[in-house]
């Protein structure tokens, strides 16, 4: 009979104008791999969160190795054998790996016998064994702003088996990592397990839940809906249950019909801010009615290479024309008006005022415009309907309307709300970048076929994301982004998943 | 709303805390209170001296809070762009002297005004410009400025421009004074302050300003977000300049009501410390522009009606600035505690 570690029993939690969590019961055996599956905004970071101590429930209870316990602090929860990996990795970028890891627990030796001080050889020395003694290499005295995503992932987990944690959380950790890379995380998953810690993974890819888990609790807005054995459930069935209906997994296109060129991009090089040319003399053009699509290992120059077109950095070399204009050297307005669409990675910082209500952020990029303002003074009554209209026609949803302060909004409307303003300006150019990171599979479809109703219309579209699928998914033309310089472009039906793999990885660096 | 509750409860808890504070003292806080009233010409007093009443109070006090009215709308304004405006004090400094030099030129009060509005905003610009262009902290330049322009002014009226009896600034001439002072009507001598109309019409315009124009949408977006002010496509240097600069200019007015009306003369070797109470106070009226007015109402029945109290209840007056200290705490802590409750949304 196995050991039940960690129980939740009738947790309920609720923030303004939600029910996050409704009513959930479930327990989490010893020694399992646990899967979390959930649309965004189901509730799925909320409940662990709880058991981590970064939020406590309205109502209801957890019990931890069978003793109730009110979990107030995440350090509360590594006093009970807790951790916890983030979405976003919490690490200090100018520190070695080792200082990271013993942060808060420094290892102390005594100078002269007391002064005290951190012992940094002995954390070195720890370091380097707990590495070796569960399969996760990394160097102890490498600095983290040094190293890529997946190594400050090995990081993160190291931190925690540190600090003794039995109990592993994963926030969605493979949003950020490449196929390959999440392949080696999966068997990280394993060999944990084999080491007998208990893991809770939080994500919404039903195939690595079909990978590595042993059971899996489905939320749907708020509710548990069931507890499935991984083994004996298919992925249609999770994905049915999780989205609530059935959903098809790929997006049915016509073939396209390439117009005029839209974009041209030659010789472009862009240089990031810390003076290091991010893009080298990167060339290619897009079609109306073309999906061009970038994929690439995050970190290679594709956020330099969207801003740059986008017009938020300047470019160090080459050229930019829309239909013919050279825009290499306008402005971000002055690129607005001539046709460039633009959907940020980063949503919350950039494609969004979070503190702005709604209706605030659907005229952001063309409030100037005399639809929005007259004589410098807006009409309130246009900002009023437009956000009504946008609401209604992409089903953006919130707790009041137009009114909704958008921080508060759940991070699949919030993107949907960018994309409905972009979209809606009908412009000749849209360039996703990202557009469905961290959106569950129902949303993610519908951003495709957006996409793909965007080329339609006859829009050029600049796809650039990190994900193969949604890649193979959308796209006409696929280009390979490696180190700031495009490897390969080719039509999507001559490359395979295997091929943009290898590309991806800068093989066979010709073309 | 929630901001308005949370601002009265702070100002609730504050006047509990300064009622307990005077009963330990042994006085009697209900009838200290009530003299706040009346020395703020709110309440009838028992007796009132020759050429005085209820309205002459009054009077004086609307006489005190007109500036800082404008103070605050200037804080108010800088906090909506994302700029921590600390330097209001220097800039109602420097407007208050160059509009005692105009008016040592031209004695006329609309010149006054200008010269008020335009030195202020021209210290704001200052900042505004060392901010976009050299990023600057406006904190550090505006706090700095403060000292600048504080010590360049004392030297100027130490030298030039003594009153020596007083040891002041020479007093502006009457007829360029924004104060009617003690102007006589149905036998009373009344304190007239002419700016008055015109702050509660700033506070209306800059109301608008902010929720309805796309200057004010600007302002805030670049305020709240910096970055996604850029991706759309405004102009945020020009908007942190515009920012500071209309920060500066209400400042300046803020600097002629109270040297040029208020007060006839400047002290000189000090900055008015009004300039950093109006930071409270617009965090009190919550950095609205009609917020401010009230919270400026508040703040000055306390700060104008603490003298009476002083001499009616034998307590020292910085009781007064004590319970001025309590709500202007509790009120930084409600701004942050409505911050943090949004955000765990």
């Amino acid at each position: 009979m196995p050991e039940v570690i960690a129980e939740f029993r009738h947790i309920t939690k609720r923030f303004p104008g939600i029910v996050a969590n409704d009513d959930v019961s479930l327990s989490v055996m010893k020694g399992e791999i646990f899967a979390v599956l959930g649309e965004n905004g189901a509730g799925k970071s909320t409940l662990v969160s709880m058991l981590f101590g970064m939020y406590e429930p309205d109502e209801g209870e957890i019990l931890v190795r069978g003793r109730k316990e009110r979990i107030s602090s995440p350090r509360y929860a590594t006093e009970l054998s807790i951790g916890m990996v983030h979405q976003h990795f919490r690490l200090v970028s100018n520190y070695t790996v080792a200082e990271n890891i013993v942060l808060g627990l420094e290892p102390q030796g005594k100078l002269f016998g007391f002064i005290p001080y951190v012992d940094m050889k002995k954390a070195n020395h720890d370091i380097a064994e707990l590495s070796e003694r569960y399969g996760l290499k990394v160097n102890p005295e490498d600095v983290i702003e040094d190293l890529n995503v997946a190594s400050r992932q090995r990081v993160e987990i190291l931190k925690m088996l540190y600090r003794e944690a039995e109990i592993l959380i994963f926030d969605e950790p493979t949003a950020v990592l490449t196929p390959q890379e999440i392949e080696a995380f999966l068997k990280i998953l394993q060999s944990l397990r084999e080491n007998g810690k208990t893991i809770i993974l939080i994500t919404h890819k039903l195939n690595e839940i079909k990978a590595v888990a042993d059971r899996c609790a489905i939320l749907n807005r708020g509710k548990l809906v069931a507890v499935l054995d991984v083994a004996s459930s298919s992925t249609d069935d999770m994905a049915r249950m999780m989205v609530g209906h059935e959903i098809s997994f790929t997006t049915e296109k016509k073939p396209a019909k390439f117009g005029d060129v839209v974009l041209e991009v030659e010789g472009l090089g862009v240089r990031n801010v810390a003076g290091y040319d991010a893009v080298k003399s990167v060339s290619f053009r897009i079609h109306a009615g073309e999906v061009f699509a970038v994929a690439g290992v995050s970190g290679n120059g594709q956020n330099e290479l969207a801003d740059s077109i986008a017009g938020l950095v300047r470019p160090s070399g080459g050229r930019i024309t829309i239909n013919g204009r050279d825009i290499t050297h306008s402005s971000v307005r002055e690129r607005i008006e001539a046709g460039v669409a633009y959907i940020p990675e980063d949503r919350h910082n950039v494609g969004l005022v979070l503190d702005f209500m709604l209706r605030d952020n659907f005229p952001l990029r063309q409030y100037y415009s005399p639809k929005f303002s007259r004589n410098g003074v807006i009409r309130e009554s246009e900002f009023d309907g437009y956000s009504r209209r946008l609401e209604g026609e992409y089903d953006i949803r919130s707790s009041q309307g137009g009114a909704t302060i958008t921080r508060s909004m759940s991070g699949g409307n919030q993107q949907k709300a960018i994309i409905a303003r972009e979209i809606d300006m009908q412009r000749p150019l849209i360039i996703f970048m990202q557009p469905t990171r961290g959106l569950d599979a129902g949303a993610v479809m519908n951003v495709h076929r957006q996409i793909i109703a965007e080329r339609d219309r006859g829009a050029a579209v600049l796809l650039i994301s990190l994900d193969l699928d949604e890649i193979l998914d959308c796209a006409d033309t696929i280009a390979v982004i490696y180190n700031g310089s495009i490897n390969k472009i080719a039509p999507a039906q001559e490359l395979t998943a295997d091929d943009i793999g290898l590309y991806m990885m800068g093989v066979g660096k010709t073309a | 709303m929630r901001k308005f509750t949370l601002s009265c409860l702070a100002i609730v808890i504050s006047l509990i805390f300064g009622a307990l504070i005077l009963w330990l003292m042994g006085k009697d806080p209900v009838a200290s209170y009530m003299n706040l009233l009346q020395g703020s010409g709110l309440m009838e007093k028992v007796k009132y001296s020759g050429r005085q009443s209820m309205f002459t109070d009054f009077m004086s006090f609307i006489d005190a809070m007109t500036p800082m009215i404008f103070a605050s709308l200037s804080v108010a304004l800088a906090l909506k762009g994302g700029f921590f405006n600390i330097g209001v004090s220097g800039q109602m400094l420097f407007a208050g002297f160059t509009a005692h030099i105009a008016a040592m030129f031209v004695p006329s009060r609309v010149v006054v005004v200008i010269a008020g509005l335009l030195a202020g905003a021209l210290v704001g610009a200052l900042i505004g410009w060392l901010k976009s262009r050299f990023n600057v902290n406006e904190v550090v330049s505006s706090i700095m400025l403060n000292s600048t322009l504080m010590y360049l002014i004392t030297f100027y009226i130490n030298t030039f421009y003594i009153n020596p009896v007083s040891r002041q600034s020479k007093s502006i001439v009457a007829d360029a004074r924004l104060t009617l002072s003690g102007f006589r009507w149905e036998g009373l001598k009344l304190d007239i302050a002419l700016a008055f109309p015109l702050a509660i019409v700033t506070a209306l315009l800059l109301q608008w300003f902010i929720e309805r124009t796309t200057y004010g949408y600007e302002i805030k977006a670049s305020g709240l977000s910096p970055n996604a002010a850029y991706y759309a496509g405004m102009n945020v240097n020009r908007t942190a300049m515009l920012t500071m600069t209309l920060s500066g200019g209400l400042a300046g007015l803020a600097g002629v009501s109270y040297f040029c009306g208020y007060l006839a003369s400047i002290q000189p070797g000090s900055v008015p410390s009004m300039g950093f109470d109006a930071i409270a106070v617009s965090l009190l009226g919550g950095n609205n522009p009609l917020g401010c007015v009230l919270a400026s109402f508040l703040i000055t029945v306390i700060s104008k009606g603490s003298v009476y109290m002083s001499s009616r209840q034998h307590i020292e007056p910085e009781i007064a600035s004590l319970i001025t200290a309590f709500i202007l705490t509790f009120a930084a802590c409600s701004a942050i505690l409505g911050r943090k409750k949004r955000r765990g949304a």
